[in-house]
């Protein structure tokens, strides 16, 4: 070959891979994304990582209004955490019905649901989320990784409390997980990102629940306005309380006696009282009520969903109804009372039973998604205790009451009656203090005769109206399945039903069944 | 790097094989090869001399050089071209000058067909590759580019959503992504503009490209041909090749047209006294509400829409350069009002030839600005739910427009008054250029170093206001609402490859080997203002006032593609010929455990008509049997999806701590190990032609597995940081055949009766092999959003099954053929049909006589399915129960239904049809010794189906909600030359 040609060729190949060798590196930083790399050289990411595990509770998302959704294949203001645990407490029990014909609904009124159902669908993944997140946190936050970020000693001890409330949430969500659900598999920090995790039990959960928050309960916050929202050591008092109460149904093992004393803690810690006004706690200002113990926070301007409590009252409106008078924008022709509900109150004293709406209403459900069958509830509104509407028609101020102290008094008295110890008269004094103030006097006060069990689950019907209670309560009742209390949809029918004990809890949902091969459908399903 | 020497090594390996040294007493041929008639010079084309072999350059010329004194034959052939022999003496240390023209046997295997790096006679080409050039394109009101070739080619289904200029899906060979774009790669010029064409604040990202400066596409539709763009190609690749300046003199052209274009078809949707009565039977309590007006509410929306288009080139070549430059200016209106397309265009080509014609530097430049007006959303749709009892103007409101009272949030808009009040505009400015430098080296004359270096850049706005007055804003309490995105993206491209084509010296037959190295960055920045609650509504979309809810984001985004690649092109005497080529993606998309992609073909033919037992078969012109495998990939799916990452909650997303809020964030979910999806796609194909390629055409046969599909699937709970994780999992397959037959019917010359007639016809069938290997179970994701409810879907993806199938029930019937509401045959929905079309038919016919010609394209698709979701959102009394009653489909007079029913397969129906895409009458006659063609078009003249809707063509995804109506077009125009 000429010489010049190899020239002009060796040039021209050292030219192209000199050019190549220089250009091989395609990694590419990403500018404006945060990672995981540079997250906590923020000392307030701390403080907004466990912001999310609550804002998981209240909002669907990261934008308003749910957008930026945090799971998957369904709505945001659908798959809102406390707008399914509502649905799953509510619609199957004698408090509620839901008009809509969105595929799925129609299923959570009458327990004919399956597991391709998407809202115990979503509420699992729901359940499961705030775990992972919760457990994240605590990844991110072991002394080493903040010895290893030179975190403040200032800092440290604030996420040490910030710790002891992921592990509070973690907690309340693994009691919603074992109480709808069943045996979920239980994963903690320990756990790695990426491994589908094992099936766990009821009983092991509920252990690992009970160990939690009694090792977290110092580290918590104290009650306060300025800790409003968050989880105190009350509120771990009162959760441990709930989990007591039912720990038979979990364990087959009663723990009244746990139950009682969780709740004697509560009421005894004096952050407490009883709000004069009933209605003060379901209004766009109960944030100063003094009764509420944990509550999932909403706002109008800040907090803003479509599931929620702004569910509640928007769906609660329709018929003739006036949103303005509920502070809202509009109706969305939702939910109403079940009969067996509303027949539950002495409609003439109660006062409880005064804010139903049955204007253009009929007591009988005969048409499910009528929403003028059956009587319209407005219990929650976007209305301060002045009168005044909250910040947006939109979106409401009003919070979700979790725990109150009026439940304490509940669980204090069912479990006295249930033989978890106590004071009898105690029990009967907390009882009657919750209808003195429903009654506005001594009239509705009952006697110690007339304090039984079953008049305890009605009067829970009473007070807890709509609070995402009744399925809970019916389950350990035995009365939630099965043929000895009917009521109307029960079952499909609009007379009612017995329905099969394996829907007192949910089915795993068949999309995770395929996601984790681990896992065993609950029985029946 | 290893990789790369030993590309280069082989390279260099092939090079030597090849030496040219200057002999002694010997002498030298050189010429140029020219086509009879026109011209032009002709490349590639074999020159032997006794034992020597040579190939013509660019510019046609050749040299055989060291050639021993004494006479010989000197042959030269081409495929497409009668072979040329004549006999030369050489003398000692002379030069012989042999000028040769070669005739074309046969036009269509003679053309250059432009593949990636390069481009090869049609004749030799061994892939599925198709080119459509401007005499074929669609002619009328065309306002992107892709519609030129719609129905042109077997195999490619193109679907645009019925607005001027609407963005437009092309599926080559049927989907074969999920979550990943199933869009093309299109090439411009050499350069690259990513999947879909890039981006834009308007309607189609390729609008910004005039197409009447666009000479040709090529479709690379096989793997094989696709390959050489690797992690770029699964979808096939389309090669736009602009026009360029012609030899002879500086010639002007300029054409022009007008349009009018009408609406065909709208929602079928009950009148007045059918609405009063429903409302008066389900709804009575509303009945108060209806008032006396018969209002036509699509009637006052719609409109005629006209169009002008103006192009202006002035073209011309040189002894060594050529130029074209021209300017076009586009102005379309939709059928609905508010709806406008409107571009101006620059582009400039300039080719120049240097040092002795060694080098050649082409350079492309165009620039041009897009403005989009779109119809306000929610004016189709609540056209539709609007009460025909209801006027459209009521003098004693604010704003002087009618709507329903009490503001319920259970009530339909006046879609005239959000076409008063609300804008939506996008104005796109977007320039691509670069420069393509050829160099052939002095002493080693086979070898071709290119280098191609360019740019793309695109600054868009896309502007969204809506007044505070608007009902919708009224009831949603968000008051004037302006929304702002500022999307900008650069890229640039450096590319440097080597060609080298010569015959082999030892070995018998020809190569054309190329081998290079492509880098390509972007950098793109995306912000965007959200207002809500304005102070004032009086600016619309000029200013951002105060506001009550402010949500700002800045999100910048960068990525790299690093690739080299090689090709080997072998043509062992015209009839056998093999193609092997790879490439080496790297991709900052890719996670760090696959940051390398390779992505290899290989090709064989075999041209049986040019076999020697075949030669006294002189009716069969062309006879070539093809098969290949090639395997590519797709990259075009989100940036850094291999970081974990924190998102940021807005402030409207924020929870209480005490009496502070405090904002949130959140890890997302994340597989580090995230790769392209890859497709190996086999092809195999027969081309033939008869007399003289009279009649040609070619049958193709495919299978396309897509592995790896990035899909969003369900993970574990408690095992990632969502219930779905994106991430290369699943599988998919599309296989088919594909016809193509192009007759020149009658050849009556210059003044007779001409007919062209091409026939294509394909049938493609789909298939979601897998979703999640691993885990077992029925495996179901649903997918295809609908209006009713909330969050309802009505399509699956599902193993088994067509991706995007409908997922229904079995609706069941009374005696009358009437559906029994809520009464199906099974109790869970199953796939139903998908809205893909099995077959697609496309039939273009070219016809001409004397001054006259006449052209039509017809298109039809079989057995593809809709989702009539306008009949069943609007489909039941139930909405007549809302706070204020909306008006119904009159499917419901059929149906009867009282409550929605979503899910029956009743509103899943055929949306097969034939429609007659354009018919052209045109006439030219000289006018100052230059032609001038005067022209009329329909376009859409009709469609013929049964579907109930308002277009079978309903989107790819086959789900017709409030769709923009489809429109027919009478375009009128003139070109001419100076």
């Amino acid at each position: 070959m000429n010489p010049r040609t190899c020239k002009a060729l060796a040039s021209a190949a050292a030219l192209l891979f000199v050019a190549a060798a220089g250009c091989t590196d395609t990694t590419v930083e990403p500018v404006s994304t945060i990672t995981s790399a540079n997250i906590f050289s923020d000392p307030s990411s701390y403080q907004k990582f466990l912001a999310k595990i609550y804002a998981g509770l209240a909002v669907g998302g990261e934008s308003s209004g749910d957008g930026r959704t945090d799971i998957q294949g369904i709505d945001g203001g659908f798959s809102q955490y406390l707008r399914i645990y509502w649905e799953s407490e509510e619609l199957p029990t004698d408090e509620a019905v839901l008009a809509w014909g969105d595929i799925g609904i129609p299923d959570m009124n009458t327990q004919t649901w399956n597991a391709f159902n998407v809202f115990p669908q979503s509420m699992y993944y729901r359940i499961m989320l705030q775990a992972t997140w919760a457990n994240e946190f605590l990844r991110q936050t072991t002394d080493a990784q903040l010895a290893s970020r030179g975190v403040s000693t200032a800092l440290k001890a604030t996420v040490q409390q910030y710790r002891a409330e992921a592990r509070f949430l973690r907690a309340l969500s693994y009691w919603h997980g074992i109480d709808l659900f069943g045996d979920i598999p239980l994963v903690t920090e320990n756990d790695p990102i990426g491994t589908p995790p094992a099936q766990s039990t009821r009983a092991i959960i509920y252990a690992y629940i009970v160990s939690e928050l009694t090792a977290i309960q110092s580290q918590l916050p104290a009650p306060g306005a300025s800790t409003y929202g968050r989880a105190t050591g009350p509120a771990a008092s009162m959760l441990l309380a709930e989990v007591y109460l039912n720990a038979g149904v979990y364990t087959g093992t009663p723990a009244y006696s746990q139950a009682l004393a969780a709740a004697q803690a509560v009421i005894s810690s004096g952050a407490y009282s009883i709000d004069p006004s009933y209605r003060h706690l379901f209004q766009a200002d109960n944030n100063t009520s003094p009764e509420i113990i944990f509550a999932i926070t909403q706002d109008g301007l800040r907090t803003q969903t479509y599931g929620g409590v702004n569910f509640i009252i928007h769906a609660a409106c329709g018929g003739s109804m006036s949103p303005s008078a509920s502070g809202i924008d509009g109706c969305w022709y939702g939910n109403r009372l079940k009969p067996e509900a509303y027949l539950r109150y002495d409609l003439v004293n109660d006062g409880r039973a005064s804010f139903f709406y049955t204007t253009g209403q009929t007591l009988d459900v005969s048409s499910i998604s009528n929403f003028n069958a059956g009587y319209a509830a407005p219990k929650f509104e976007n209305v301060t205790s002045t009168g005044q509407p909250g910040s947006n028609p939109g979106f409401v101020d009003t919070d979700f009451p979790m725990f109150r102290l009026g439940e304490a008094y509940l669980i204090y008295a069912e479990a006295n009656l249930r033989g978890g110890g106590g004071d009898a008269g105690q029990a009967l004094t907390y009882v009657n203090a919750l209808r003195e103030r429903a009654y506005g006097n001594t009239s509705g006060d009952i006697t110690a005769a007339q304090m039984t069990l079953p008049f305890i689950l009605d009067e829970r019907g009473r007070e807890l109206l709509w609070e995402a209670h009744r399925r809970t309560d019916l389950v350990r009742y035995g009365l939630f399945t099965g043929g000895s209390y009917i009521w109307s949809w029960k079952g499909g029918t609009s007379a009612g039903a017995a329905t099969d004990a394996h829907l007192n809890i949910f089915p795993i949902p068949a999309t995770e069944l395929v996601a984790n091969p681990k896992l065993k459908q609950n029985p029946g399903y | 790097m290893k990789r790369l020497g030993l590309i280069l090594g082989a390279l260099l390996a092939v090079l030597w094989t090849a030496p040219v040294r200057a002999q002694e007493g010997s002498g030298a041929i050189r010429g140029r090869v020219t086509v009879e008639g026109t011209q032009q010079p002709l490349a590639g084309v074999v020159v032997t001399f006794g034992p020597h072999t040579v190939q013509t350059r660019g510019d046609g010329t050749y040299l055989i050089a060291a050639v021993t004194a004494g006479t010989d034959t000197l042959r030269a052939r081409l495929i497409g071209y009668v072979p040329v022999a004549r006999s030369v003496t050489v003398a000692a240390g002379q030069t012989v000058v042999v000028d040769l023209t070669m005739s074309s046997a046969a036009v269509s295997l003679s053309e250059l067909v432009v593949t990636g790096y390069g481009s090869q006679r049609a004749g030799s080409v061994t892939g599925a590759v198709t080119q459509v050039s401007a005499a074929e394109f669609n002619p009328g009101r065309i306002v992107s580019p892709e519609q030129l070739i719609a129905s042109k080619v077997a195999g490619v289904q193109i679907v645009d959503n019925n607005e001027p200029g609407g963005g437009i899906s092309i599926r080559i060979r049927g989907a074969t992504s999920i979550n990943a774009s199933s869009d093309p790669l299109y090439v411009i010029d050499g350069l690259p503009v990513g999947a879909g064409g890039g981006i834009s604040a308007g309607r189609d990202a390729l609008n910004f490209l005039n197409p009447n400066d666009i000479e040709s596409f090529t479709v690379l539709k096989g793997g094989e041909a696709a390959s050489i763009y690797g992690a770029n190609a699964a979808n096939g690749v389309i090669i736009i090749e602009t026009k360029s300046g012609r030899q002879g003199p500086p010639q002007v052209e300029y054409s022009t047209s007008a349009s009018a274009s009408q609406v065909t078809r709208l929602p079928s949707m009950l009148n007045a006294s059918q609405f009063a009565a429903a409302v008066a039977q389900y709804a009575p309590q509303s009945v108060g509400q209806l008032l006396n007006g018969n209002t036509n509410w699509f009637s006052l929306i719609d409109r005629t829409g006209y169009g002008q288009e103006h192009n202006l080139a002035v073209s011309g070549a040189g002894q060594s350069n050529n130029y074209r430059l021209s300017l076009g200016y586009l102005n379309q209106d939709g059928v609905i009002q508010g709806t406008t397309a409107e571009r101006m265009s620059l582009g400039l080509d300039y080719a120049q030839r240097l040092f002795a014609d060694h080098l050649n530097v082409r350079t492309n430049l165009r620039g041009s600005r897009s403005l989009d007006n779109f119809t306000p959303g929610g004016v189709l749709s609540n056209a539709a739910q609007m009460g025909p009892t209801q006027p459209s103007v009521d003098a004693t409101s604010a704003t002087g427009y009618y709507n329903w009272p009490g503001n319920s949030l259970q009530s339909a808009d006046n879609p005239v008054q959000i076409l008063a009040l609300a804008t939506d505009k996008g104005t796109t400015y977007r320039s691509i250029g670069n420069v393509q430098a050829g160099y052939r080296m002095p002493f080693f004359e086979a070898l071709t170093a290119n280098v191609n270096l360019g740019y793309d850049i695109t600054e868009a706005q896309r502007q969204t206001f809506n007044s505070n007055l608007l009902h919708a804003q009224l009831k949603a309490g968000t008051g004037g609402t302006l929304s702002t995105s500022n999307p900008s993206l650069l890229n640039t491209l450096f590319e440097g490859y080597l060609n080298y084509a010569a015959p082999l010296r030892f070995v018998a037959g020809s190569i054309d080997l190329t081998g290079g190295y492509s880098y390509s960055q972007s950098h793109g920045e995306y912000p965007s203002f959200n207002e809500q609650n304005l102070s004032t509504g009086l600016l619309g979309i000029n200013g951002i006032p105060s506001a009550q809810t402010v949500q700002n984001t800045l999100d910048i985004e960068d990525s790299k593609l690093i690739s080299f690649f090689g090709r080997l092109n072998y043509n062992l005497s015209d009839r056998y010929l093999l193609s092997a080529s790879v490439r080496r993606d790297g991709s900052s998309r890719f996670g760090p455990s696959n940051a390398w992609g390779t992505f290899p073909s290989v090709a064989v033919a075999w041209r049986i008509s040019q076999e020697p037992f075949m030669a006294s078969h002189k009716g069969i012109s062309d006879l070539k049997l093809r098969a290949s495998w090639g395997k590519t990939g797709n990259q075009a799916f989100a940036n850094y999806q291999q970081y974990s990452a924190y998102t940021v909650g807005d402030a409207q997303s924020e929870v209480q701590f005490g009496n502070t809020f405090v904002s949130t964030i959140r890890p997302a979910a994340v597989d580090p190990n995230i790769k392209w999806e890859e497709t190996d796609s086999y092809n195999a194909g027969l081309d033939f032609g008869f007399h003289n390629q009279r009649f040609s055409g070619a049958i193709d046969w495919y299978n396309k597995s897509t592995s790896d599909l990035i899909f969003t699937v369900p993970v574990a709970a408690g095992s990632n940081f969502s219930n779905f994780l994106t991430t290369n999992i699943g599988s998919m397959k599309n296989t088919g055949v594909e016809f193509t037959l192009s007759a020149r019917a009658l050849e009556g010359g210059q003044r007779g009766l001409s007919w062209t007639a091409d026939f294509t016809a394909a049938r493609n069938t789909n298939e979601l092999t897998s979703i999640n290997p691993a885990a077992g179970g029925v495996q179901k994701i649903l997918t295809g959003g609908i209006a009713g409810g909330v969050g309802t879907t009505i399509q699956v993806l599902e193993p088994g099954q067509p991706i995007n199938s409908f997922y229904v029930f079995t609706q069941k019937y009374d005696a009358a053929g009437k559906p029994i509401q809520g009464s199906y045959a099974d109790s869970v929905p199953r796939a139903f049909h998908d809205p893909a079309p099995k077959w697609i038919l496309g039939h273009s016919s070219y016809l001409k006589y004397g001054n006259w010609d006449a052209s039509f394209t017809v298109r039809a698709w079989l057995g593809n399915y809709v989702y009539n979701n306008v009949a069943s959102n609007l489909g039941s009394y139930a909405e007549v129960t809302r706070g204020s009653p909306y008006n119904l489909n009159t499917s419901v007079l059929t149906t009867g239904f009282t409550q929605p029913q979503y899910q029956s397969d009743y509103y899943v129906e055929d949306g097969s049809f034939l429609r007659m895409d354009n018919v052209t009458l045109g006439y030219t006659f000289q006018y100052r010794g230059q032609p001038l063609r005067l022209y009329a078009t329909v376009q859409n003249a009709f469609t013929i189906t049964g579907y109930s809707g308002v277009d079978p063509t309903a989107g790819l995804n086959g789900i017709d909600n409030n769709i923009y109506p489809r429109s027919r077009t009478w375009t009128g125009g003139m070109s001419i030359r100076f």
